[in-house]
C-alpha cells in the first residue's frame, strides 16, 4: 500500500496538471479517448464470491459460493455456482458427489425455509412460528426434565443427569456459538448430546 | 514377507484431484516474454486499443529477442540472501540494486527498440533515452524500482521498466524456489514488488488456486482467494466486470482500502496474461474508475488511472 500511495504522491507532484498516462506519453492518446468513449456506455455488474462450508456431513468442506449481484451494494444476489475452496485444509479444492450438487441443494424448491411443525398423531408438517416452535421446545423439555431429572445415584452419588432428552446441535458454527451451545444443554444435566454438520 | 503398508503411507481422505499449490512459481524469461508478446499480438485484433498492444507486443519480442548471448546476471551474494531471509525481507533488495551489469540489457533493449513501429512520442522518447547520461539512466531505474514512474518522462520509463522486467526475471530464474517464503501481503516474495494482477489457475495439481504476478519479476505466488492483494482484509470483497463480458477478466475489490487489482480466470482462458490482459482491459479500469475505487497494482505499461 505504502508504494502505491507513494507513487500517487510523486504523480500528484510531479503532474503540474497534465492528465499523464503512459498511452498519452507514447503518442496513443488517440486511440486511449476513443476507447473511453465507446467503454463510457458499458455497465459494471457486481459479483460475489464467499467462503462457507458445507453443511452435508460431519467431514465440513470448504466450499466457495459464486452470486451473481452484491447484497451490500443494495442488490438482490442469487448464486450461480458453488465449487471446493483450494485454500482450504481439509478437501483442498475437492468435493464429492453430494457436494458437488450443492447448487441444487440451496435451490430446491421442496427446502426447509421456516419452522415446520408435526403434531403428535398427524401424517404432515404444517408451518408453524418461531416463536410458537421455540416456547413450544421449551415447554417440553421443561416438562421432561422435572419428570426424569436424576439428582443423585442409587448410591446417593450426585450425578444431575438428564437421559430422557437428547439435543443435537450443528457445528459448522463459529467457535463462541460451539462454546454457547455445550454450556447451555451440559448445565441441563443433558447427557445425549452431538454436535453434527450435516444439520 | 509382503511390505507391510502402515497408515501413513494412504491418505484415505483424498479424493479426486487435491490441489496442492507451489507457494513460488519462478518466472521462465525464456518462454515468459515470448508468450506475452503472442497474448498482446492475439488481443490486439480484437482489442480497441490494438496500435498500442501491437507495440507492447514488439517491446516483449525485444525482452525476448535480446536475451540470446546477454551475459547472465549477478545475483546479490549468498549471505546476503541469507541475511534478508532470516530477517523476513525478499532475496533482491530494489534498493542496493547497483545498475552497473544492468546497462547491457538496457542498451540491448534501446538499439532492438529503434526498429519497433511506433508514434513520434514514442520513438522521441527512446531517442532521449539514447542520449542520457548514465546518471540520468540510473534516476530512471531508481523510480521503477520504487514503482514511481516521473509524470513528465512516462514514456521513457516504459522502456527502462521493460529492460529491467527482462532483468529482475533472469535473476528470479536463478534463484530456489524452495527457499523463498511470504514477506508480506502485496509485496513479491522475490523482489518486494506489488504485484500487476493476480490468476486463478488452472494448472494440474493447483487447479482453483489464486497467485499474484509480480509487475516487476514475473514470479507468481500464491495467495489465499477472496482476501485483498493489498492489504490482506477479507472483508467487503466484490468482483466488478464489465457487463455481457466472459467473466475472465474482473476487477477485485476491497472496500478496507478503496483499492482494486485484477483478477484473471487463468482457468477458464489459459491464454490469459497478468500484464497483456490488464493493459487490454483498460475499460475496466475506467468504469471501476468512476465508482470510487482506485487502482491499486502497479503497471509501467499502464500507469496513470
Amino acid at each position: 500500500m505504502n508504494i502505491e500511495l507513494s507513487r500517487r504522491a510523486f504523480l500528484q507532484t510531479a503532474g503540474a496538471g497534465l492528465a499523464g498516462t503512459t498511452l498519452g506519453a507514447l503518442g496513443f492518446g488517440d486511440i486511449e479517448a476513443a476507447h473511453a468513449a465507446a467503454i463510457r456506455s458499458f455497465k459494471l455488474a457486481n459479483t460475489t464470491e464467499a467462503r462457507n462450508t458445507c453443511p452435508y456431513c460431519s467431514v465440513a468442506c470448504g466450499v466457495i459460493l459464486y452470486s451473481k449481484g452484491d447484497l451490500r451494494k443494495g442488490e438482490q444476489a442469487e448464486i450461480t455456482h458453488i465449487e471446493g475452496d483450494t485454500d482450504h485444509p481439509t478437501n483442498r479444492g475437492t468435493l464429492c458427489p453430494k457436494g458437488s450438487a450443492l447448487l441444487g441443494f440451496v435451490k430446491a424448491p421442496t427446502r426447509l425455509q421456516q419452522p415446520m411443525i408435526r403434531k403428535p398423531g398427524a401424517d404432515k408438517f404444517e408451518p408453524t412460528t418461531w416463536e410458537d416452535a421455540i416456547d413450544r421446545i421449551a415447554r417440553l423439555m421443561k416438562d421432561d426434565r422435572d419428570q426424569n431429572f436424576v439428582a443423585t445415584n442409587n448410591d446417593g452419588v450426585t450425578v444431575n443427569r438428564w437421559i430422557t432428552t437428547g439435543f443435537l446441535a450443528a457445528s459448522a458454527t463459529t467457535n463462541e456459538t460451539a462454546f454457547e451451545t455445550y454450556k447451555v444443554v451440559r448445565s441441563t444435566g443433558m447427557l445425549v448430546f452431538d454436535n453434527q454438520a450435516r444439520v | 514377507m509382503p511390505k507391510q503398508i502402515v497408515p501413513s503411507d494412504i491418505d484415505p481422505t483424498a479424493i479426486g484431484e487435491v490441489s496442492a499449490p507451489p507457494y513460488v512459481r519462478l518466472p521462465d524469461p525464456t518462454r515468459l516474454f515470448f508468450r506475452r508478446a503472442q497474448r498482446l499480438n492475439a488481443l490486439a485484433e480484437i482489442d480497441e486499443l490494438g496500435p498500442y498492444l501491437r507495440f507492447l507486443a514488439a517491446l516483449a519480442d525485444v525482452q525476448h529477442g535480446i536475451q540470446d548471448g546477454l551475459s547472465d546476471p549477478d545475483l546479490p551474494e549468498t549471505e546476503v540472501r541469507e541475511r534478508a531471509h532470516a530477517f523476513g525481507m525478499p532475496p533482491l533488495d530494489r534498493d542496493r540494486f547497483a545498475s552497473g551489469a544492468f546497462f547491457e540489457t538496457l542498451d540491448r533493449l534501446v538499439l532492438a527498440a529503434s526498429a519497433i513501429e511506433k508514434p513520434r512520442a514514442a520513438a522521441n522518447a527512446l531517442d532521449r533515452l539514447k542520449l542520457a547520461a548514465p546518471a540520468e539512466r540510473d534516476a530512471m531505474v531508481r523510480n521503477v524500482l520504487a514503482d514511481a514512474i516521473a509524470a513528465d518522462a512516462l514514456a521513457e520509463h516504459v522502456y527502462v521498466a521493460a529492460a529491467l522486467q527482462l532483468h529482475f526475471a533472469r535473476l528470479a530464474a536463478c534463484l530456489d524456489a524452495s527457499t523463498l517464503v511470504p514477506v508480506g501481503d502485496g509485496a513479491c516474495p522475490v523482489c518486494g514488488g506489488p504485484p500487476v494482477s493476480s490468476m486463478i489457475v488452472g494448472w494440474h495439481g493447483s487447479h482453483g488456486a489464486r497467485f499474484c504476478a509480480c509487475s516487476l519479476c514475473g514470479t507468481l505466488w500464491n495467495y489465499v482467494r477472496i482476501k485483498c492483494t493489498l492489504c490482506g482484509s477479507t472483508k467487503g470483497i466484490g468482483y466488478v466486470e464489465v457487463e455481457g463480458g466472459p467473466g475472465t477478466v474482473k476487477a477485485e475489490t476491497c472496500d478496507s482500502c478503496g483499492c482494486y487489482v485484477k483478477i484473471l480466470h487463468q482457468h477458464k482462458d489459459p491464454n490469459l496474461d497478468p500484464v497483456a490482459d490488464d493493459v487490454a482491459t483498460l475499460g475496466l479500469d475506467l468504469l471501476v474508475r468512476e465508482s470510487g475505487y482506485r487502482r491499486g497494482s502497479f503497471n509501467p505499461f499502464l500507469v496513470g488511472y
